[in-house]
């Protein structure tokens, strides 16, 4: 497939996936949301068949699908710029969509299994809320700041973590996660289980509590949060595939298939589970920071095991080692059961069922990685 | 001086029902390597499964506390024991040549889904519900102490139950082709161990020991509750590491390790026992960078 | 031929005018309103918030089988999770919603604190029905938010004067380490220790746990004459009953969070025999309107009982709906509306919204638990001295 044709297919796709959104959050009854559902399955498996495939792994592989895609959620954001509702619905995407990125480099590429995302995205939080008091520092550094501590805090893990493997490594993070949150509720100097308020966020003179007016176009200030998550997920991508397909991501590759053979190799093991574990939490955090900022309002009770089983269950469904699956599984994870409310009460036990589903029948999760092809020229 | 034993004794109990679980996790990963992350969630449904067996038993006109008594232990163990099985054959046989991760993130999901399953469909099931107390209450005051028959019995059921599995598993042939089976499946099997048969084996007596377990947490409190299998479970499997995983008195160690960390956190900081858990788990961690493979850890080689 | 055609054409027309008339008066439906209801439907707090959300749904089925009423009213219930990502979540969806005209809003303080912003940025009015945490009005100014049950404060002065009329000098308290728990053991500590009384331990603990027996032990050690207990019902079971294993003889004393009847079916008639617990609001079975209150809701065949804060959100949706017939389903006049309130009548007591929206209730109901059932302290064998409380 010429890169051309990559290209136009994934153009194509980005298109219609956006049109599917904006389809999927303005339906209002059971039926039509069934209907979309319906649909929406019914291509997914056209999709798999002899004439499609190809085309659809084209623009599934395609490096232009992320970009293209965020463009097509811009185009989203202001075509229902007076929809405040559907417009958060899709902030959280977005942001929970960068936290589950951090996760996805820690697990899809390195191997290193985190039980406690929700905690990083709380750490990134918190530390809007702390140091976003009084305006004093500007809105683009506390965001970066929430990253950092993610990052600096998660570095207390890494001796525990490096020292194990696969099982102890996973209890040592859901050790933490239950720690950080049960010490946030008990100590007050955050809080305590009140928790905080945040104050409104300004990125470079731009007020993002104030409702949108650009020229013509006028609309809620949810606008502009869309616009910021956009801008930070695609920081992300770039972040994230640039690694990927650079020699740290081979060599990520490399430790994750066989830290022994890795390690005969000369790689040094350590060093690379230390990168992606840092630059992993560090994403995290950074959406925790925005989230704060976009919901208003942290407290600890946000962020439980069962928040980080969620933050597992999206890269699992999403394809281990493909990071444009994350925000797929992300959105469905989070908008499907607020469009079908009768699901509500079901949600965790269906996203049980569907986690167990896909590790069982389709491992690789929704879109699956493709083995990383060296040719020349050539895209990977 | 009877503060400091009536300490002890709330420690001995609780490391106890620790125990007994993080002894179960040590049979699956001794066996399968496998972390079943389900088995505070099995210790739950078992314990529900009881008091679905108490109230059959009491509607149908049974009054005597032994009767019920034994009739609630068969119904929870016997019941816990096919769906291990169950999710033997199910979940974690299928799974066996993928990578280990997946299936500790297979049977998380299970307990999610097992903890839901109660919770939406048990009558009732989302609030905690009342356990009946079976046991005989009759307790003596020996100073500021206070000796209960009831807690005595179930900690010398329990006792007596990680004591039988250890016989078990040293004693008869089928605790021998388990072991067989946790040293070296491939030869096992070419020694005619039908390797299934031992999976489920295993995984039957495991889940029966966790609803055993589960029965006697509700007995000590009184109480059972969808979400009492999730923390029991971190807290057994976090024993059974610390302890060393695979290894049975590691994981007895465990227990009582964990439960005396989060007594001591209690009784230690007076006016922040709150920060028990958080002093028990830092502990762990802690432990977990100076000992990765745990306390009595197992000398693992890895062919390459 | 014209004449024909504008004869059959009148007479088609009067035809239709006489089917009209005949037909219309019945046509004519009631406009729908929607207000919301917005509380904790799944976690831990689900059966207050349940109870919460059918006390509403009561106040509604019952407005809409009155014939008199102008509109027909929807309830359209939001579940928050008590966590503040939710709530926020599900008051935007509420609040920008044209048309949903108002809200009965939420039992988690936590998660009334974060959602103010939301209902004033888009002028929703609320009542809150059941968050106990002062500063969700007095923290600001916003005209769209209301209460119409007490703040915390009012609850433990009561209770601090009550148990040191009844003589009792040191107490060791346990609470939950949420913000109800916490402000609650606040708030007693600053009403008791004027009056009085000794705090001899102070005890936090997780929301969810099982075993006391550590922080009992302590307490027993600390010979109080009282355990005081700020939080929720499910604790509440456990620490009874494993007061009782430990041979510790204090009297339990508890707030608004375990007046419900889970408390003494969890614990057993026998172990819950003299516990007492303080609630706001004037005692709801006494009240005439109570007792309709308590009818029409066992005729309705809820799962979920009432729970302490039901009638409070039954009379929030009342207050409500009242309001949308005096000015009609717009947003601005509602709000302009419930800053008048004053000593209006309900199932509660008489409501009085202050100039940040609080109403000042002046009841203070004490319960104690008698042969099984939660009985209003005057009308016990306690208060006539037929039976004692515990500790003294």
């Amino acid at each position: 497939m010429s890169g051309f044709s990559r290209i136009a297919a994934a153009l194509v796709a980005s298109v219609l996936l956006s049109a599917y959104l904006l389809l999927f959050l303005r339906a209002e009854s059971t039926y039509t949301v069934a209907l979309l559902l319906a649909c929406g399955v019914a291509v997914a498996l056209a999709l798999r068949a002899k004439p499609l495939a190809p085309l659809a792994r084209a623009a599934g592989s395609s490096r232009a699908l992320p970009p293209f895609g965020l463009l097509g959620v811009v185009a989203l954001a202001l075509l229902l710029r007076d929809d405040a509702f559907s417009l958060f619905l899709v902030a959280r995407v977005l942001v929970i969509a960068l936290a589950c990125l951090g996760l996805h480099l820690q697990f899809g590429s390195a191997g290193v299994v985190n039980f406690a995302g929700a905690a990083f995205f709380g750490i990134g939080g918190y530390t809007a809320a702390v140091l976003g008091r009084g305006g004093a520092i500007p809105g683009a550094l506390v965001l970066l700041a929430g990253g950092v501590a993610a990052a600096v805090i998660g570095s207390v893990l890494i001796l525990p973590v490096l020292r194990t493997r696969g099982h102890y490594a996973a209890l040592v993070t859901v050790a933490f996660g239950i720690l950080f949150r049960t010490f946030l509720e008990v100590n007050d100097t955050l809080g305590g289980p009140q928790g905080l308020k945040l104050a409104g966020l300004e990125i470079f003179g731009l007020r993002l509590g104030d409702d949108l007016a650009l020229g013509p176009l006028e609309g809620s200030f949810l606008v502009k949060y869309v616009l910021a998550a956009v801008v930070l997920l695609a920081l992300g991508f770039a972040l994230v595939l640039r690694i990927e397909r650079s020699f740290v991501g081979l060599a990520l590759d490399a430790v994750r298939l066989d830290e022994t053979a890795a390690a005969a190799f000369g790689l040094d093991v350590a060093r690379w589970k230390i990168l992606a574990f840092t630059v992993g939490n560090f994403l995290t955090g950074l959406a925790g920071a925005l989230s704060a900022y976009l919901v208003g309002f942290i407290a600890p009770n946000n962020f439980t095991f069962s928040e980080s089983l969620i933050f597992v269950s999206i890269i699992l469904l999403g394809g281990i080692g493909n990071a444009a699956g994350v925000p797929l599984a992300a959105a469905i994870v989070l908008l499907l059961p607020e469009k079908l409310q009768l699901l509500q009460e079901y949600r965790y036990l269906l996203y049980a069922l569907l986690v167990m589903a896909v590790l069982l029948f389709r491992p690789g999760g929704l879109l699956p990685r493709r083995l990383r092809r060296w040719e020349a020229g050539g895209a990977a | 001086m009877g503060l400091l034993a009536q300490y002890v004794i709330n420690g001995a109990m609780l490391g106890m029902m620790y125990a007994l679980v993080a002894v179960g996790f040590s049979l699956f990963f001794g066996v399968l390597d496998v972390i079943q992350f389900a088995h505070g969630d099995v210790l739950m449904v078992g314990a529900f499964a009881g008091l679905a067996a108490h109230a059959l038993l009491a509607h149908l006109g049974v009054t005597s506390p032994a009767l019920l008594l034994l009739g609630v232990l068969a119904a929870a163990a016997l019941s816990m024991a096919i769906l291990g099985a169950l999710i033997a054959r199910a979940v974690v046989l299928p799974l066996k040549s993928v990578p280990p991760i997946n299936v500790l993130l297979m049977t998380l999901m299970l307990g999610t889904a097992l903890r839901e399953a109660i919770r939406l469909f048990y009558p009732g099931g989302s609030q905690p519900q009342r356990f009946p107390s079976l046991l005989p209450g009759t307790a003596t005051a020996v100073g500021a102490l206070t000796l209960r028959l009831d807690n005595a019995i179930l900690f010398a059921t329990g006792a007596l139950l990680i004591v039988g599995t250890h016989l078990f598993i040293t004693g008869t042939r089928l605790g021998l082709a388990i072991r067989a089976v946790a040293q070296d499946e491939e030869t096992a099997r070419c020694m005619g161990i039908d390797f299934t048969k031992v999976v489920l084996a295993t995984f039957a007596l495991g889940s029966a020991l966790a609803a055993v377990a589960g029965v006697m947490n509700g007995l000590y409190y009184n109480e059972v509750g969808f979400g009492m299998g999730l923390l029991l479970g971190v807290i057994g499997f976090s024993a059974a590491v610390v302890g060393g995983l695979g290894n049975l008195y590691g994981a007895i160690l465990g227990g009582f390790l964990f439960a005396a960390l989060q007594t001591i956190g209690a009784a230690a900081l007076p006016f922040a026992s709150a920060y028990k858990d958080v002093f028990a788990f830092g502990v762990v961690i802690v432990l977990m960078a100076f000992r990765p493979t745990g306390l009595i850890g197992e000398k693992a080689s890895e062919r390459v | 031929m014209h004449r024909r055609c504008s004869a059959a054409a009148a007479s088609a027309a009067a035809a239709t005018a006489a089917v009209l008339a005949f037909v219309s008066p019945a046509a004519v439906a009631k406009d729908t309103v929607k207000i919301a209801f917005v509380g904790p439907l799944t976690g831990g707090n689900s059966a207050i918030g349940l109870g919460g959300r059918n006390s509403a749904d009561l106040a509604v089925r019952l407005r809409n089988a009155d014939p008199k009423s102008k509109y027909q009213f929807e309830l359209v219930a939001l579940d928050d999770e008590c966590k503040p990502d939710a709530g926020v979540q599900v008051a935007t969806k509420a609040a920008a919603d044209k048309s949903i005209v108002a809200g009965v809003t939420h039992y988690c303080s936590v998660v009334a604190m974060a959602t103010v912003d939301t209902y004033h940025r888009f002028g929703l009015p609320t009542v809150v029905w059941g968050a106990v945490l002062p500063d969700i009005t007095y923290a600001h100014d916003y005209r769209e938010i209301h209460r119409v049950n007490g703040t915390m404060i009012n609850q433990n002065e009561t209770a601090a004067k009550f148990m040191a009329a009844q003589g009792y000098k040191t107490w060791s308290i346990i609470h939950d380490t949420t913000d109800y728990g916490k402000g609650h053991d606040k708030y007693f500590t600053q009403s008791i220790t004027p009056l009085g009384g000794k705090i001899a331990g102070d005890f936090g603990v997780t929301a969810d746990q099982q075993d006391f027996n550590a922080e009992l032990t302590q307490i027993k050690g600390q010979h109080p004459q009282v355990i005081y207990f700020g939080g929720l019902t499910p604790l509440a079971v456990r620490i009874r009953a494993q007061m009782e294993k430990l041979g510790i003889n204090a009297q339990l004393q508890g707030t608004s969070g375990m007046l419900s009847e889970d408390f003494i079916k969890g614990a057993g008639p026998e172990l819950a025999e003299g516990v007492l617990a303080f609630r706001e609001g004037a005692p709801v079975e006494k009240l005439p309107g109570g007792k309709f209150f308590m009818e029409k809701y066992a005729a309705q065949n809820y799962p979920n009982p009432p729970e302490a804060y039901g009638p409070f959100a039954f009379v929030a949706a009342t207050l409500l709906m009242d309001t949308i017939e005096k000015v009609g389903p717009d947003r601005r006049k509602i709000i302009g509306e419930l800053a008048k309130v004053k000593d209006r009548d309900s199932i509660t007591g008489p409501i009085t919204f202050d100039s940040h929206g609080q109403n000042t209730v002046a009841a203070i109901t004490k319960y104690v638990v008698q042969d099984g059932k939660w009985v209003v302290w005057e009308d016990s064998e306690y208060a006539s001295g037929k039976r004692k409380l515990k500790g003294k």
